[in-house]
C-alpha cells in the first residue's frame, strides 16, 4: 500500500538527482545517518541529502558513505563523530569526502577498506613534490619488501584520494587541470622515489656501489600526468666513485673502469627492475601503474640502465627524431638528484639542435602519420587520445613547434604543454586567439579524461556510450542541465575545434608573417616562418612566403576569404609530394579566377573541391599547366557529378555542341580543344585522388582522343564539302591502331589511325545517271579531307597536341594517306605481311561511318586471327623484327633495363608476346578477339596458353610500366620514357600510384625485378627459349 | 656534429693533417680515393662531398644528380705510409644522393643493407679471414711472367728472408691503422703469403681488407718488391683464396653453437650452411668475379670446386673447422671459395642472404662430404649428388642472372651493372689468343 509520507521524500530525493529514491530513502533513513538528510518527510535544508545531489553519482556516493560508515563502526570511535560531525555541517570537508565517493568506485572501495582515510578527502590539502615524497617514502621505509609494497599502494591511494577530492570540488574543472595534472606526476615521482629506497633494501649492500636515478619521461616528465597510465621512465646508472665525465677510448683506466662499470651496470639492473617491480606488482593492495622503460636508448632490446656517457654517445651516433622529441619531457624524478642534472646537463642541449638534424622534415612527416593513424575504426569515435585531433596530436603538434622555434628562442623550452603553448602565444609563434582556443579545448579534453579514468581508475581513452555513464561524466564536469547530452555536445564542439588544430598552430601564424598588422600585434618573424615552412616540407621557403603574402595581402573580400583558406589548403599543400608547385599553382590559379564569383565559393563552401584542388596541384605539373590555360577547368571540383567519368556519347554530345556554334573551322576546333582540354584535367584529377584505376584511364583517355578525332573528321568533312558545294559522295572512318584501338592510351601517347572511306554499293545498271562522281575524284575528296583532319589536329595548340600517326597503313609511309575499303581489300589479300597483321590485331574503328566500320572489321578478322594460325616462318619473321628493334629503336641515351616501352621487360615486350599468342590461338579462343593487351592475357590465361604464374609476372609488369608512364606525364607535364632517374621525381611519380611518401627509389626497384622477371617469361613465351 | 665528429676534427689540428682522404669502393671492389683539406672536413660531415660518379665503375646512371661522399667519422685514421708523407688521414665515406639517401650504387650500403636484414632478425654478423697473396719482384712489364720473390713452401722460416722482413713490416703498419692480426706464415708457394686478421663484424671487416690490400701494395713497394692479390698467377702453383670464418651472433651468443649437437653446430648453424650450400653457384660471380678466379678455383689441389661441406675436409667448399672444448663462442663455418680480388662488400653480403635464406626457410643440411672431393669420379660425385660450382665467369654470370636472391640482395641496379660488366669481361677474354694455343698449336697447324 503506497505510503504518502514515503512517496514526498522519494519525490525529493528524485529531484535531487537520486537514480534510485527509494533505495536512496533507505539508506538516508539509516540509523547511523539519522537525521542528517531527512527529518520526518522532509529534506533538511543544507544537509546532507542535498550535499549529495551536488555529486556526480549521488547513488553512487551514498553507497559508498553507508559503508565508509559500517567500517567506522566497526573501528574506534572518534573517527565516526568526526564523520557525523562533518557530514552535519555545510562545508567543503563534506563536499569533498562525498564528490570523490560520487565520482570513483575505486576510491569508494579504497575507503571502505581504509575507512580512517576520510579525513584525507575530507581535509584535502595540496602537497607539495616535497612533501608527497616524504610521505611515501616514510610509508615504505624500515619495512619488509611485501609489506613495503602494500604499505606504498595504500599511502599512494590515500593521497590520490587528496588531490581526487581537490580536483572534484575546484570551482571550474578547467581551471583545476594543470594542479591536478602536476600533482598526479609528483604523487607519481614519489611513488618511484619510494619504490628506490623499496629496491635499493631488495639490493642489498651492493646498492652502495653504485648511484641510480630515475630520469622521468612523457606526461610524468612534462608534470602532466593522468590518473592512470604508464609512467614512462630512464634509469641513470653509475658505479660510486666514477670519474663519470671522463671520456674517449685514449683514457688509460678505461679497462679497470670498465669492469667496475660492467659490474655496476649489473647491480643497476637489478636495482632498477626491482623499482619497476615495486609500481606494477599487484599485491593485496593492487597495483599502481606499470613502468614503461622503453624510450630508453635502443628501446626494449637495450639494456634498462646506462651510464650518463653511454646514453650520451647513444644520442650521438644512433639516435633518431621522435628520441629528442621525447627527451623534450625528461626531468629528474627519483633517486640520485645529482646524476639526473648531469645527465640532464649532457643530453638537453641535444634536443634542441635535434631540428638541425639531416632528415628531420621526413621523419616528423612520417611520425605526423603515425599519430594521424592506428585509431581502430569502432573507437574512432569516442577517442580522446588518439586520431586525427586527438590529445596526443595537439602534445605532438605544440612538441613539434618547440622543436622548431626552441633552437633559437629558450622561452619555447618547457616541457609542459599548455606552459609551451602559452610560451608560443606570447613569442608569436602562434595566434593568441588559436592558442586561447587550444588551451581551452586541451584542458576539457584532459579534465573529461580525467574524470572518466577517476571512476574505476582504469587506464582508458574512450568517452563512454551509456546514458548512465554520460550522465555522471557531465554531472563530474559541472553540467547540470541535461548532463548527459550537455556532456557529448561540449565535448564534440572542442573535438571540432581541436580538429583544426594544424592550421591554427602551424599556418595561420605564417599569414600573419606577411600581414599587415599594428606594431604592437604580436606575429611570427619572417625568420621563423621560414624555419617553419621548411620544417613543414616547402623546399623554397622564401618564395612560398612570397606566394603567402601575394594571396593575402590587401584588403579586397578576395584577399579576406583567401586569408581564411590558405592555412587549411597550406597543409594539404605540404602533405603532397611537392608543396612549392603546388602553392606556385594555386597562387597563379587565383590570380587569374580571384575575382570570379564562383572560384572562391566554391573552394570555401564546396566540401572537397579544396583539397582536391590543393592535392591535384601538388602532385600535378600536367594538372596546373592545363589549368593555368583553361582555369575554367577548375568548376568541374565543386560540379555535383563533376568527377564522374563521361562516357564516349556524352563527349561526342559536348563536342558537337561545341562544333555547332561556330561557323569558322578554326574557331569551331578551338572549342574543341577546350572541351579536349577541360577533359584532361577531369581525368587526371580522378586519376590523382583515386577515382580512377589504371584500365579506367586508358578508356577515359581513349574516349576523349577518339571524341576529338570524330569531331575533328566532321569539321573536315564540312570544310570539303563546302568548298565543294555538294556532299563528298563516301563516307569515312577512322581505324585506331595501337594503345588507340586498344583502349589503352596514355596522357602522352599519339594517336595511331588508319583512314578508310567507301562510296558504297553503285546503283546497279543505271550508271550513266549514276550521279556519283568516279573512284578517282571521291579518292582525291576522301584525301583533302584527310588533308584538312591533319591540319586540323596538327595546329598548334595551348595545350599538348594530339599527334596523329598514319604509319601503320599499307606500304607505310610510301602509301596513301586513305584508301578505299575495297583497295584495303585487295592489297590485304595480296600483299599482307606479317607485321601488318600483327598490328592489326589492335585495330578498332574509333570514328566516323559505322556500316563501314562493321564492313571494315569483317574485312580484317580473317587475317589477324587466322584458323592455322602462324606458319613457323611467319613466327620467325616477327621474331627477327622484335630483335632488330631492341637494338635499333631505343633512342639514343636511354637504358635498356629502364626504357618503359622498349626497355627489357617493358610495354613492347609483353604486348608482343601477348599478340603473338592473339596470332596464333584467337581462331579457336574468342575471348583472345580483343584489342587490349590485359583482356587478352587474361584470356589467355584461362584458355591454359599462359600459366598464371606468367599471366600475373606479364600482368604487373605492363601495369607498373603503364602507371609510371601516365603518373610520369601527370606529375611533370612531359612524357615519362623511361623509370625517373630523378630522386624527386621517382618520388613523385611513385606517391601518384600509391606508394608512401619516400619509396620513390623502393619503386625503381620494384620496376625493375618486375620487368627482369616479366622478361624471363617473354624469352621462353615470344622467343621459345627453354624455361628456367 | 656529434662527439665522433669532433674527435676527428680535434685530430686533425693535433696531429697537423695536411691532407684527408676520403676512401670508397667501387662496384668491382677498387678503392677510390678523394683528397679534401682539412677545412672542408666541416662541410663533409654536414652535407658530405658533391662528385661525378659518372666516371666510376658502377656508379654511372642511377641518378641523374651528383652523388655526396660523406665520411663515417668511426674510421677516421692516420695513413702510415712514408709515400703519402706526414699528416694524411684517411676515412670511409657513405655514398649518398644528393637528398641525402643512400646511393643505391654504394657496394658499402649493399652490404649495410644485408647487415640490418640480419640485424632485423636478431643477428650480428662476424667474419675473420684468412688472406694470401705474392710477391714478385718489381719491374716486369705486364704480360711478362712474375717471378717470386723467394722458392720458399709452406710455414718455411727463410733466413734473411725478404719475405719476413716484409711480414713483419705489414703486421706493424697494419695494427698502427687499428686493424688486428692473428697470424700470418709463409704460403705453400713461392713468394706467396697468408696473414689472417682477427675476426670483426662483416662491415668493419670489409673496411679492413679494402685498407689491408692498400698497406699490402704499399709496404711491398717500400721494400722494392711487388704484391699481387690475383687469384692464380702462376699456372703450377696453387692460388691465392681468401678463407673466410663467419659467425652469426645474437647478443653476446654464438647461434652456431650448440654443446652436444655433432661437431657442435646448431640447428640454425646447420641452416645456415645449408643456405650457402644450396645458393653456391649463384653467388660465385660475386665470391669470385674475375676470368682468372676459375683457373684457382678448378687448379685442383685444395680448391673448392665442388658444392660439399665437411668437418675438416679441405677439399670441401665449407668446412666446419675443428672445435676447441671451451671454445662454443668460437664456433663458425669456413667458406674457401672466395678469393682475395673480391669486392669484400659484395662478397660478404651475398654470404650472409645465402646463409640467412637457409636459416628463414630451414633448409636441411646435406650429407658431409667426407672423402677428398677431387679424387671422386664424376659418377661417384653424381650418386653423392653433389654439384660442381660453374666452371667459367661466363658459366657464373648466367647462373647469377636467374638469381632472386642476388638481385635483392644487391639491388637491382648493382646486380644489372655487375651482370653486364662481367659479361663484357667474359667477351674480351674469350677473343684471346693465348699461349696455350701459341705454344701447343702454332707448331702443327
Amino acid at each position: 500500500m503506497p505510503n504518502p509520507r514515503t512517496s514526498t521524500a522519494h519525490a525529493a530525493l528524485a529531484r535531487l538527482g537520486f537514480h534510485d529514491p527509494a533505495r536512496a530513502e533507505r539508506f538516508l533513513r539509516d540509523p547511523c545517518l539519522a537525521g542528517l538528510a531527512l527529518e520526518g518527510e522532509d529534506v533538511v535544508v543544507g544537509g546532507l541529502a542535498q550535499a549529495l545531489g551536488a555529486v556526480a553519482d549521488p547513488d553512487l556516493a551514498l553507497l559508498a558513505l553507508v559503508r565508509l560508515m559500517e567500517g567506522l563502526q566497526r573501528s574506534s570511535g572518534s573517527h565516526l563523530s568526526a564523520l557525523t560531525d562533518a557530514l552535519a555541517r555545510p562545508g567543503v570537508a563534506r563536499d569533498r569526502l562525498l564528490a570523490v565517493m560520487g565520482a570513483s568506485t575505486a576510491l569508494a572501495d579504497h575507503l571502505a577498506a581504509h575507512p580512517e582515510h576520510w579525513s584525507s578527502a575530507a581535509d584535502a590539502r595540496r602537497l607539495s613534490d616535497r612533501e608527497l615524497t616524504a610521505v611515501l617514502v616514510d610509508a615504505v621505509t624500515g619495512r619488509e619488501t611485501a609489506a613495503a609494497l602494500d604499505a606504498l599502494r595504500v599511502a599512494y591511494r590515500r593521497e590520490l584520494i587528496g588531490i581526487a577530492a581537490l580536483d572534484l570540488t575546484a570551482p571550474s574543472p578547467v581551471d583545476a587541470l594543470p594542479d591536478t595534472a602536476r600533482s598526479l606526476a609528483d604523487l607519481a615521482a614519489a611513488a618511484l622515489e619510494a619504490a628506490w629506497v623499496i629496491g635499493r633494501a631488495e639490493v642489498g649492500p651492493d646498492a652502495d656501489s653504485v648511484r641510480l636515478s630515475v630520469i622521468g619521461m612523457g606526461k610524468c616528465g612534462g608534470r602532466e600526468l593522468n590518473y592512470v597510465s604508464d609512467v614512462d621512465v630512464i634509469f641513470v646508472c653509475e658505479p660510486v666513485g666514477h670519474p663519470g665525465d671522463a671520456d674517449g677510448p685514449t683514457d688509460a683506466a678505461g679497462d679497470v673502469d670498465g669492469d667496475a662499470e660492467a659490474r655496476a651496470m649489473t647491480v643497476g639492473t637489478h636495482w632498477a627492475s626491482a623499482i619497476m617491480r615495486a609500481c606494477a606488482t599487484a599485491t593485496a593492495e593492487g597495483t599502481l601503474w606499470p613502468v614503461d622503460a622503453a624510450l630508453r636508448p635502443e628501446g626494449k632490446q637495450g639494456p634498462l640502465v646506462r651510464t650518463v656517457r653511454s646514453h650520451k654517445s647513444y644520442y650521438e651516433r644512433w639516435a633518431k627524431t621522435w628520441e629528442f622529441q621525447a627527451l623534450l619531457k625528461a626531468r629528474h624524478v627519483a633517486g640520485d638528484r645529482e646524476l639526473s642534472e648531469r645527465y640532464l646537463d649532457e643530453i638537453t642541449p641535444m634536443v634542441w639542435q635535434a631540428s638541425a638534424r639531416e632528415n628531420f622534415v621526413e621523419d616528423v612527416q612520417a611520425m605526423r602519420r603515425r599519430v594521424e593513424q592506428h585509431v581502430p575504426a569502432r573507437e574512432a569515435e569516442r577517442q580522446l587520445k588518439l586520431g586525427p585531433g586527438g590529445l596526443r596530436d595537439v602534445e605532438f603538434s605544440v612538441q613539434l613547434l618547440q622543436l622548431v622555434h626552441g633552437r633559437s628562442d629558450d622561452s619555447l623550452r618547457s616541457r609542459t604543454t599548455l606552459d609551451a603553448l602559452a610560451a608560443l602565444a606570447d613569442g608569436g609563434y602562434i595566434g593568441r586567439e588559436d592558442a586561447a582556443v587550444l588551451d581551452e579545448a586541451y584542458r576539457f579534453l584532459r579534465a573529461m579524461e580525467h574524470r572518466i579514468q577517476l571512476h574505476r581508475l582504469r587506464r582508458t581513452h574512450l568517452v563512454p556510450t551509456s546514458d548512465d555513464e554520460l550522465r555522471r561524466l557531465g554531472r563530474s564536469m559541472g553540467l547540470t542541465s541535461e548532463p548527459d547530452k550537455a556532456i557529448v555536445e561540449q565535448w564534440q564542439r572542442r573535438a571540432r575545434e581541436v580538429r583544426s588544430l594544424h592550421q591554427r598552430l602551424f599556418y595561420r601564424p605564417l599569414l600573419s608573417a606577411v600581414a599587415r598588422l599594428g606594431a604592437d600585434e604580436l606575429r611570427l618573424t619572417p625568420a621563423a616562418a621560414e624555419e617553419r615552412l621548411a620544417a613543414l616540407g616547402f623546399r623554397d621557403p622564401k618564395g612560398a612566403l612570397r606566394h603567402i603574402e601575394a594571396l593575402t595581402d590587401g584588403v579586397s573580400r578576395t584577399a579576406a576569404i583567401q586569408r581564411t583558406l590558405l592555412p587549411v589548403m597550406l597543409g594539404w599543400f605540404a602533405s603532397g609530394a611537392d608543396p612549392d608547385a603546388g602553392l606556385l599553382a594555386f597562387r597563379k590559379v587565383s590570380d587569374e579566377l580571384g575575382t570570379v564569383p564562383w572560384y572562391l565559393k566554391m573552394l570555401r563552401d564546396e566540401g572537397d573541391a579544396a583539397e582536391r584542388l590543393a592535392h591535384v596541384l601538388s602532385s600535378s605539373r600536367f594538372a596546373a599547366q592545363l589549368l593555368e590555360r583553361s582555369p575554367t577547368s577548375a568548376q568541374i571540383l565543386g560540379l555535383p557529378g563533376g568527377l564522374r567519368r563521361r562516357t564516349r556519347d556524352q563527349l561526342d554530345a559536348t563536342m558537337a555542341a561545341a562544333l555547332a556554334r561556330y561557323d569558322s573551322p578554326a574557331e569551331a576546333f578551338e572549342a574543341v580543344r577546350t572541351v579536349r582540354r577541360q577533359e584532361l584535367f577531369r581525368v587526371i584529377v580522378m586519376d590523382v585522388v583515386d577515382l580512377l584505376d589504371l584500365e579506367e584511364v586508358g578508356h577515359a583517355l581513349t574516349d576523349i582522343a577518339a571524341s576529338t578525332i570524330g569531331a575533328a573528321l566532321q569539321l573536315a568533312t564540312r570544310a570539303v564539302e563546302t568548298e565543294l558545294g555538294e556532299p563528298l559522295g563516301t563516307a569515312l572512318m577512322v581505324v585506331g591502331m595501337g594503345r588507340l584501338g586498344g583502349g589503352e592510351m596514355s596522357y602522352a601517347s599519339d594517336a595511331d589511325v588508319m583512314l578508310v572511306h567507301d562510296p558504297g554499293p553503285s546503283s546497279d545498271g543505271d550508271s550513266e545517271h549514276d550521279p556519283r562522281p568516279d573512284d578517282a575524284e571521291l579518292q582525291r575528296r576522301a584525301s583533302l579531307v584527310v588533308q584538312e583532319l591533319r591540319r586540323l589536329l596538327a595546329i598548334s595548340g595551348p595545350e599538348p597536341a594530339l599527334g596523329l600517326d598514319v604509319d601503320l597503313r599499307p606500304e607505310g609511309k610510301n602509301g596513301p594517306l586513305v584508301r578505299s575499303l575495297d583497295s584495303y581489300r585487295s592489297y590485304y589479300e595480296r600483299w599482307a605481311a606479317t607485321w601488318e597483321r600483327q598490328a592489326l590485331v589492335r585495330a578498332a574503328p574509333v570514328a566516323g561511318d559505322p556500316d563501314l566500320a562493321a564492313a571494315f572489321v569483317a574485312l580484317i578478322d580473317p587475317l589477324r586471327y587466322p584458323a592455322d594460325g602462324l606458319t613457323s616462318h611467319e613466327l620467325r619473321d616477327i621474331r627477327r623484327l622484335k630483335a632488330r628493334m631492341e637494338s635499333e629503336r631505343l633512342p639514343r641515351g636511354a637504358d635498356r633495363r629502364t626504357h618503359l616501352k622498349l626497355g627489357t621487360g617493358g610495354l613492347s615486350d609483353v604486348e608482343w608476346t601477348v599478340q603473338v599468342l592473339q596470332l596464333q590461338h584467337a581462331h579457336e579462343v574468342p575471348g583472345l578477339r580483343t584489342t587490349s593487351t590485359l583482356p587478352a592475357l587474361r584470356a589467355a590465361c584461362e584458355a591454359g596458353l599462359v600459366t598464371t604464374e606468367q599471366a600475373q609476372e606479364l600482368t604487373a609488369a605492363w601495369s607498373m610500366a603503364s602507371a609510371i608512364r601516365d603518373a610520369g606525364m601527370v606529375w611533370r607535364g612531359r612524357a615519362m620514357e623511361s623509370v625517373p632517374s630523378d630522386l624527386r621525381d621517382a618520388d613523385g611519380v611513385g606517391r601518384l600510384i600509391g606508394r608512401a611518401p619516400g619509396e620513390g627509389q623502393a619503386m625503381v626497384d620494384a620496376y625493375l625485378r618486375s620487368a627482369r622477371h616479366a622478361r624471363a617469361v617473354v624469352d621462353e613465351l615470344f622467343y621459345g627459349d627453354t624455361p628456367r | 656534429m656529434n662527439r665522433q665528429e669532433e674527435f676527428v676534427l680535434r685530430s686533425i689540428e693535433e696531429r697537423d693533417v695536411r691532407f684527408v682522404r676520403l676512401w670508397f669502393t667501387d662496384v668491382l671492389g677498387t678503392l677510390k680515393s678523394v683528397a679534401i683539406s682539412p677545412a672542408e672536413l666541416e662541410t663533409a660531415f654536414a652535407e658530405g662531398i658533391g662528385f661525378d660518379g659518372s666516371a666510376i665503375e658502377g656508379f654511372a646512371r642511377v641518378y641523374e644528380a651528383d652523388m655526396l661522399a660523406k665520411p663515417d667519422p668511426a674510421t677516421f685514421q692516420m695513413l702510415p705510409w712514408r709515400t703519402e708523407g706526414p699528416g694524411t688521414a684517411r676515412m670511409f665515406c657513405d655514398l649518398l644522393n644528393t637528398d641525402g639517401t643512400p646511393s643505391v650504387a654504394d657496394p658499402r650500403y649493399v652490404l649495410q643493407r644485408a647487415l640490418t636484414k640480419a640485424a632485423d632478425l636478431g643477428f650480428t654478423f662476424y667474419t675473420h679471414p684468412e688472406i694470401e697473396f705474392f710477391l714478385f719482384e718489381q719491374g716486369r712489364k705486364p704480360g711478362d711472367k712474375p717471378v717470386p720473390i723467394d722458392q720458399g713452401g709452406y710455414f718455411d722460416h727463410l733466413p734473411q728472408g725478404h719475405a719476413h722482413d716484409f711480414r713483419r713490416a705489414a703486421i706493424t703498419m697494419l695494427e698502427s691503422m687499428g686493424i688486428s692480426v692473428e697470424f700470418s706464415h709463409h704460403e705453400a708457394a713461392p713468394g706467396q703469403n697468408e696473414i689472417d686478421l682477427r675476426y670483426a663484424d662483416a662491415l668493419t671487416m670489409a673496411d679492413n681488407i679494402m685498407t689491408f690490400r692498400t698497406v699490402i701494395k704499399e709496404v711491398a713497394y717500400e721494400h722494392g718488391v711487388f704484391a699481387s692479390f690475383m687469384p692464380k698467377p702462376l699456372m703450377e702453383y696453387p692460388g691465392s683464396g681468401m678463407h673466410t670464418h663467419l659467425s652469426l651472433f645474437e647478443g653476446d651468443t654464438n647461434v652456431f653453437y650448440e654443446p652436444g649437437a655433432r661437431y657442435q653446430i646448431s640447428k640454425t648453424g646447420r641452416a645456415f650452411i645449408a643456405g650457402l650450400l644450396r645458393h653456391a653457384a649463384e653467388i660465385t660471380a660475386i665470391t669470385n668475379q674475375w676470368v682468372n678466379s676459375y683457373k684457382r678455383l678448378w687448379g685442383g689441389g685444395e680448391a673448392p670446386a665442388f658444392v660439399s661441406w665437411g668437418h675438416n675436409n679441405s677439399s670441401a667448399m665449407v668446412r666446419i673447422p675443428m672445435y676447441k672444448p671451451s671454445k662454443g663462442q668460437a664456433t663458425r663455418v669456413e667458406v674457401r671459395t672466395l678469393d682475395t680480388a673480391c669486392n669484400p662488400y659484395l662478397a660478404f653480403a651475398v654470404l650472409l642472404a645465402a646463409g640467412l635464406k637457409g636459416i628463414e626457410e630451414g633448409y636441411e643440411l646435406p650429407d658431409e662430404a667426407e672423402d677428398d672431393v677431387w679424387s671422386l669420379t664424376d659418377g661417384e660425385r653424381r650418386a653423392l649428388g653433389i654439384d660442381a660450382l660453374p666452371t667459367s665467369l661466363h658459366e657464373a654470370v648466367t647462373v647469377m642472372e636467374r638469381s632472386d636472391l642476388v638481385a635483392e640482395t644487391l639491388g637491382e641496379h648493382v646486380f644489372d651493372y655487375f651482370l653486364r660488366n662481367k659479361r663484357q669481361e667474359w667477351v674480351d677474354y674469350r677473343t684471346q689468343v693465348t699461349p696455350f694455343e701459341l705454344e701447343r698449336l702454332l707448331p702443327r697447324l
